[in-house]
């Protein structure tokens, strides 16, 4: 592994040539909420935060999206422009996680061409976690405050420098394009992240063990629990919208006058028109089997599909649940639940 | 002052008779300062219910929220009453929903729980943060006391109450079947503070103020569904044919989504701030309402929510009205 | 010498008062700006908020809405229940920062072709004022 560092003086200087390069985007707020934005020269991002509101699956994979253009009586369509050189800046080594989940997704049967070329196009560069969130389970989910997965390279704030981990050869280019902003790392550097990052996992204090999740879901398929727990449901979009391996889309065609667009957008399993047949029957016609297939797909039918489940711990959706729908409390009684 | 025996004799007695489905109360949540809506079928499951500061769900939602499914061959529909818990301002949902008979009076047995003010949890998580464990709070002496695991805090209401409860005007249910315990002093008058500062600004800087709130909606719709007068079987935001709001997400329809949504509640939203609450994103929502509402009082004297008997706003006129603008 | 920009301006009128109107107006041959897009509907109390709405997200840099004069209405109380809607629709479109010149209403009748004349150069003209209104509209914005 290859260790440099950047000091905090020098880090201003660090953004503005990463700017210079490609398109930098970096946690930033809007309204109250904080989500990864592009950075206009001279505005400083938000670093110190446990999670942005949204996560950066919303620069990979935008809430909406133009697949093509397309007018009336001609046959001709015309497709946007290739997707722009990007650096996402501070994303949360469970948020980097969750890219490399929906990965799978996008390049399973179909490649998708309009994720691929993005994230191909994307540079992650990471922030380590010094200090989780009330809802944070990351380990229980396979990662950890400075896990690797899915970045190309990983900041560990030092206290006086940034600790920079160059993990992939994306994340080279940036180390060398950077390079005279940088330093060596010395060994006690590494070192002291590594005790950071452990001190910040002991840290975590809220979490499931989830051996067996998988397998135990499909026999608990008519359990009274699922109504128990979709019972004060309210039917929103909150959890799914926000969830970073949450990944459905919907396909809509916009009109005006005489041109239109085909875009994609982010649907939720948890609307009631998400599986609305055009019939007019509904095979999810409640919240319950909303729920369960809300459950079911995140800790069983993708890990029937892919091996790993779709859930990386980033804790947004007990966080942001307006009637307090728990994940880990719903995972712990499908654990307890006799069969 | 709030006896949680009662309460929870009250919701025995109440789910054990035959007329009545289930009852809708708070339980603790899992974790820090969260409640849940408690769904109460047996007896026995009325020992979590609970009534404190905490308590902001308004729970009048759920008596319009239920999903119909059809019915099975020889399956007669439930007609038993569902028993709610409500606050002085849950109380008001009830009665304008009552008002446009979204709900009959037979179907729902009131429980009133007088109200001293609930919590604003950002507020409280602000104070108190970091609580992985349920935390529970009660009303004393005009304070608020929190039972957090390093011992318990008293706090002024001042610093942790939502804002709507400062200048709460209905702290008391204004209908029910059964009052739970003596009411409560109203708390404050209403002069619509908020609404007067942002329309004293320029057209301009108030487009501005929008544009950055709306810009981060995500449309989650959570606001359209945690309100208990949004309960359209059919919504207008969920049409495709004709989609009168496009379900991109920029600016343009954001904005439209907003203004069709606070629209649809002029003369009806009985200020909850739930909309508000639930925001992930956290756009004063109450804040776009609140003009309408405001705008009601003053120009038809028209208070949403509190006469069963009175007729909404929008399908009743006095030719009379004022008409100022129109040429 | 900078081309002046001409508004957009969508009206809805009711059929039986300020559509004939507008038509004595046409018949007598009165002058007036052509920078309305005339929509016929049958009662002003038809005019859905989400009309105006959609307008200014299409293209309108005004919006009007004429019916029949209060107790005239063909359907007895339909305008009574429109000046109620739009009465709180122009105060919240205020709210939000859209120009109060770009949101009018209107009664004329259908023996007011005169009246027609001026409440049309008058809400062009306070859209003419009020300027083009591209910050809300559709196609402009990531399409």
């Amino acid at each position: 592994m290859d260790y440099k560092k950047v000091s905090k003086d020098k880090f201003g200087d660090f953004i503005a040539m990463l700017g210079k390069q490609k398109k930098l985007y970096a946690p930033q707020k809007e309204g109250e909420s904080l989500k990864f934005m592009p950075v206009a020269a001279g505005s400083q991002p938000v670093l110190a935060f446990p999670n942005t509101t949204v996560p950066p699956k919303s620069v990979l994979f935008p809430q909406t999206e133009t697949l093509y253009r397309f007018e009336q009586g001609n046959t001709d369509i015309s497709l946007p422009g290739e997707a722009e050189e990007g650096v996402l800046l501070g994303v949360r080594p469970c948020d980097a996680r969750a890219m490399a989940i929906v990965d799978s997704l996008f390049s399973w049967d179909v490649d998708d061409p309009y994720y691929l070329e993005r994230r191909e196009k994307t540079t992650l560069l990471g922030l380590s976690c010094l200090e989780p969130g009330t809802n944070c389970f990351c380990s229980s989910m396979g990662g950890g405050p400075a896990s690797t997965e899915g970045l190309d390279m990983l900041l560990t704030d030092l206290g006086e420098a940034f600790l920079l981990q160059t993990l992939t050869e994306k994340g080279e280019k940036i180390n060398l394009s950077v390079q005279e902003l940088l330093e060596e790392a010395a060994e006690e550097d590494v070192k002291f992240a590594e005790k950071l990052s452990r001190e910040a996992a002991a840290r975590i204090t809220r979490g499931i063990n989830a051996d067996g999740i998988p397998e135990k879901l499909p026999e608990i398929w008519e359990s009274p629990l699922w109504k128990d727990f979709s019972e004060s449901c309210l039917g929103c979009g909150i959890c799914t919208f926000l969830c970073p391996t949450c990944h459905c889309f919907d396909i809509q065609d916009e009109m005006e006058g005489f041109e239109g667009r085909r875009c994609r957008m982010w649907d939720s399993c948890m609307f009631s028109e998400y599986t609305l047949h055009a019939s007019g029957h509904n095979p999810r016609p409640s919240r319950r089997e909303r729920t369960r297939n809300r459950v079911n797909h995140k800790y069983s039918y993708f890990v029937k599909n892919f091996g790993k489940i779709a859930c990386v711990g980033c804790g947004r959706c007990i966080n942001l649940c307006p009637v307090n729908i728990d994940i880990l409390d719903i995972l712990s009684q499908v654990v307890k639940e006799a069969i | 002052m709030v006896d949680l025996e009662k309460l929870k004799n009250v919701a025995r007695e109440t789910v054990s008779r035959d007329d009545v489905k289930y009852l809708i109360g708070w339980r603790q949540g899992t974790y820090g300062f969260r409640v849940s809506p408690h769904f109460v079928k047996e007896p026995d499951e009325a020992e979590k219910l609970i009534f404190s500061p905490l308590c902001t769900n308004n729970l009048a939602t759920y008596l319009v929220l239920t999903e119909r499914l059809p019915l099975l061959r020889g399956e007669q529909p439930d007609s038993r009453k569902v028993a709610l818990m409500v606050k002085g301002c849950d109380s008001r949902a009830v009665v304008q929903q009552l008002i446009e008979q979204g709900i009959n009076r037979e179907s729902v047995f009131i429980i009133g729980c007088p109200c001293e003010g609930v919590i604003d949890l950002k507020k409280v998580e602000e104070k108190f943060s970091n609580q992985p464990g349920p935390v529970q709070a009660r009303w004393s002496n005009g304070k608020i006391v929190f039972h957090l695991p390093d011992g318990d805090k008293e706090v002024p209401k001042g610093e942790v109450l939502a804002a709507k409860c400062l200048s709460c005007r209905y702290p008391n249910p204004v209908i029910t079947d059964l009052m739970l315990w003596e009411e409560v002093q109203t708390r404050g008058s209403d002069e619509y503070e908020d609404v007067k500062e942002l329309e004293a600004k320029s057209p301009q800087e108030r487009w501005l103020f929008w544009e950055d709130k709306f810009s981060s909606c995500i449309r989650c719709y959570s606001c359209r569904n945690v309100c208990p007068m949004c309960y359209c079987e059919d919504c207008v935001l969920d049409r495709l044919n004709p989609a009168w709001v496009f379900r991109s997400n920029n600016i343009s329809e954001n904005t439209a989504f907003q203004l069709a949504r606070a629209f649809h509640l002029a003369g009806r939203c009985i200020e909850c701030g739930e909309c508000e609450r639930v925001c992930p994103v956290g756009i004063p929502l109450t804040k776009l309402n609140r003009k309408l509402a405001k705008e009601v009082k003053e120009k038809y004297e028209y208070i949403p929510g509190l006469d069963p008997e009175s007729k909404p706003l929008q399908s009743s006129y006095r030719p009379d009205d004022k008409e100022d603008f129109i040429l | 010498m900078k081309e002046q920009f001409e508004p957009n301006v969508v009206a809805f009128l009711c059929n039986w008062c300020s559509y004939a109107g507008a038509d004595l107006a046409g018949t007598s041959r009165i002058q007036y700006p052509s920078n309305l897009n005339v929509i016929r509907v049958m009662c002003s109390g038809r005019v859905n908020p989400l009309f105006v709405i959609n307008a200014l997200q299409q293209g309108a840099d005004g919006v009007l809405i004429s019916g029949c004069h209060p107790g005239d209405c063909h359907y007895m109380e339909g305008n009574f229940y429109a000046r109620r809607r739009f009465t709180l629709m122009k105060e919240l479109l205020e709210y939000v920062g859209v120009d109060s010149r770009r949101f009018n209403m209107s009664w004329v009748s259908a023996s007011e072709g005169s009246k027609w004349k001026d409440v049309v150069q008058g809400v062009v003209e306070k859209a003419k004022e009020a300027g083009p209104f591209e910050q809300f509209r559709r196609n402009k914005i990531n399409w």
